[in-house]
């Protein structure tokens, strides 16, 4: 099967996949006690107001009824409108979502720098000093919690040493890069790396450790594997038969586990977002819960459930390139 | 096949002993073994498993790893050439033409692997790397090989240039790849002088699409693309189909003719000896019990492991009714456990009072050619001198007590 073929194929169950969460999404709503007129009604609304606002909220209508009108408005890009903040849900969450992902995207890019190479050193120094330090990095990346990391980094980088800001970022990364091409002006960008920083390497943390553990343990299986001493027979530079042979064997589970994180990330990254007041998906997400917010938190969920689907995608064909095991099926 | 005598041998490996420090103690894997290969024979080395067959030939290559370490011995290759190349830098590795291998610096060592040195291993599906093609890692060796020629003794030759930053250049920038345009015609090249049809497809795909046989070709073609002087075989047709095996086998001895390089063969199967070896060593617990021509040990063995494992070869004259087993196991290598006396005498149908005080050593007054480890090579067996048939067993119950004994302390 063609490559082609392969995404065609995949993007078709991928769609499946979201019509499934959409499903599920959309009657979230009716399975949890309340209504959403309570939230948009004021507290001493008549019965015939209350009536009113339900009509056009459009709950008057059978289920069915309401479940198109929902699917054929996500076609069209309407998630539905935000009474609480007076727009459409689609605008709010869109808006966010850029924040959300350039967070991922760095946590993971972070990630992928240092814990790979610190794996591999791990493995190929094996009980060396290197190695321990790697491990018990690792150890303790994985049992702090986000939150307390995310404290301790504003409280000592950016309250104690005062190099870092603490909070709220003033400024993206597609305005910064505007900024940079177009004014020709470099503090854009200064900016959005200074905000960067410090959240991402507290998304990173625990996402680092695993992959070092990941990293060393694959590498050392690989290392004992007989094509790495009939790769050493033939006389290859050590570099070669460590980054070239081992580790590019190691990088199949590690690109799975990767792919798997940075979906989570899109929808998980709840708690740091939070503690940096970090203008992405995730704050979001808490804000319309509380106040059940309902075309919000629809729309946010089918959002993050297509990223995880599309970097599932990704994922899958990348796994085809690197291991010629696995056709295209 | 040409057998040189009175000439000096290529490689003169002397007390080698390689140990491996594992948890249950000191495994003695190869201990203390010295064999003379002369240049553009076919040396065998045979044995059951566990007998340190194959950890003699990675420490010639010097390829043993962590717990495993050789703790003494010299390898000794006999290289003008390389003595002319490195004998200024590393002085105390060389003796006249010869340089021991054991004295040179790792990096200087990994230079003459595929170049001087090459191996070909038991497996060929898993000595393969699965995810990239045949072709590139044949590429690859000719590749390395270029490069430690062109210039052995610059340090560029020992990383040959290729660190992290190169790696990762090369994932970006085709022209910075390891692997030359001109390294893959090479491998193509050799791929059809090992008999693979359609050696430009062939070198496209990857190591699952091959059959056994083809792929043990493609490790020949890979061991050879650096014109080795000598060729290590560890068990080259063990994983074959029986039919398969023939035809590697008569490959190898093709090759050999054509290039006169010398080819170390590890096997345990005395057929392959007969058709492949020109002398053999004998091995046993990490011992050379007994070496010679293959005429000399096949036809007048003297060592009894020798005339055991010659004995239990199935016979299809039908002269003989049954085959008979060597009874008993390979003794564990564990240092604490190895006993201070000949490592056979256990399972020794000729086993004597003499055997139990003092290994056996190879004979002076022997024929250079052939040597044993054995009292028998200078007595005749007199059946008066055995042991009794329980000796051994009642020696372990003896031992067993004791143990017990100390346990209940």
């Amino acid at each position: 099967m063609s490559q082609a073929r392969f995404l065609i194929r995949r993007s078709l169950q991928g769609l499946l996949v979201v019509w499934g969460v959409i499903t599920l999404v959309f009657l979230l709503r009716f399975i949890t006690p309340g209504s959403p007129v309570d939230f948009v009604a004021p507290l001493d609304a008549s019965p015939e107001l209350r009536a009113q606002i339900a009509i056009n909220l459009g709950l008057h209508q059978p289920i069915y009824v309401q479940y198109f009108d929902y699917l054929f408005g996500l076609v069209r890009g309407d998630m539905g409108f935000s009474y609480i903040r007076g727009r459409p849900a689609s605008g709010i969450i869109l808006s966010r979502l850029p924040a959300t992902i350039e967070l991922a995207v760095a946590a993971t890019i972070v990630a992928i720098i240092f814990s790979i190479p610190l794996g591999v050193l791990s493995a190929t120094r094996r009980h060396e000093p290197t190695d321990y330090a790697a491990t018990t990095f690792s150890l303790v990346g994985i049992s702090t919690p986000n939150f307390w990391l995310g404290i301790m980094l504003i409280l000592i980088v950016s309250v104690g040493l005062g190099i870092l800001p603490t909070s709220r970022r003033p400024i993206g990364l597609i305005p910064a890069l505007e900024m940079l091409i177009f004014q020709l002006q470099i503090s854009g960008i200064r900016t959005w790396i200074a905000h960067m920083i410090l959240p991402a390497v507290t998304l990173g943390t625990y996402f680092t450790a695993m992959i070092v553990r990941l990293t060393r343990s694959g590498m050392l299986d690989e290392l004992g594997q007989p094509y790495v001493k009939a790769a050493r027979a033939k006389g290859l530079p050590e570099t070669l038969v460590t980054y070239k042979h081992a580790l590019r064997n190691t990088m199949i589970p590690i690109i799975t586990v990767l792919g798997l994180q940075l979906g989570s990330l899109i929808g998980g990254a709840v708690i740091t977002e939070f503690v940096f007041n970090w203008p992405g998906l995730g704050t979001l997400v808490i804000d319309a819960i509380v106040v059940r917010d309902w075309p919000i938190i629809q729309g946010a969920l089918i959002v993050i459930g297509i990223g995880f689907v599309v970097i599932n995608i990704a994922v899958d064909a990348l796994y085809t390139k690197l291991n010629p095991r696995v056709s295209y099926e | 096949m040409s057998v040189h005598t009175g000439e000096k041998p290529l490689l003169r490996v002397e007390g080698l002993k390689t140990r491996f420090f594992t948890e249950e103690g000191q495994v003695n894997a190869v201990d203390g073994i010295d064999l003379s290969i002369n240049d553009s024979e076919v040396f065998g080395i045979v044995g059951e498993s566990g007998s340190g067959k194959s950890v003699t030939a990675l420490s010639v290559l010097g390829l043993i790893e962590s717990p495993g370490r050789i703790t003494d011995g010299h390898v000794w290759y006999r290289s003008p050439e390389l003595v002319e190349s490195i004998g200024a830098d590393e002085p105390s590795a060389v003796d006249g033409e010869y340089v021991d291998l054991q004295a040179l610096s790792p990096r200087v060592r990994r230079t003459l692997r595929g170049t001087h040195f090459s191996m070909i291993f038991q497996d060929p599906m898993s000595s393969f790397n699965p995810s990239l093609t045949v072709g590139e890692q044949i590429a690859e060796a000719v590749e390395s090989q270029q490069r430690a020629r062109a210039n052995p003794r610059s340090v560029a030759s020992r990383t040959q240039g290729y660190g992290l930053s190169s790696f990762i250049m090369s994932t970006v920038m085709p022209s910075k790849r390891y692997v030359k345009e001109e390294s893959l015609d090479r491998a193509i090249e050799l791929l059809e002088m090992v008999g693979i049809p359609d050696p430009v497809l062939r070198a496209e795909e990857y190591p699952h699409e091959f059959s056994g046989g083809m792929l043990q070709r493609a490790m020949i073609a890979q061991a050879l693309a650096g014109e080795p002087n000598v060729l290590i075989a560890d068990e080259p047709t063990t994983a074959l189909d029986v039919t398969i095996q023939a035809q590697v086998l008569d490959l190898l001895l093709e090759l050999q003719e054509e290039t006169g390089m010398t080819i170390l063969l590890i096997t345990h199967n005395l057929g392959v000896v007969a058709r492949m070896c020109d002398r053999l060593g004998v091995m046993y617990a990490g011992e050379i019990v007994e070496r010679g021509t293959l005429h000399d040990v096949f036809n007048d063995p003297v060592h009894p492991y020798t005339q055991g494992l010659l004995g239990s070869i199935p016979d299809l004259d039908g002269t003989r009714d049954r085959l008979q087993p060597i009874a008993g196991n390979v003794p564990s290598l564990l240092d604490h456990e190895m006993p201070d006396r000949c490592f056979f005498a256990d399972r020794c149908p000729k086993a004597m009072q003499e055997c139990l005080e003092k290994p056996p050593e190879f004979g002076i007054a022997e024929s250079s050619s052939h040597a044993t480890k054995c009292y028998l090579a200078r007595t005749s067996y007199d059946e008066t001198d055995a042991l009794t048939e329980d000796y051994f067993s009642s020696e372990t119950a003896e031992t067993q007590q004791i143990e017990s004994d100390g346990g209940t302390q």
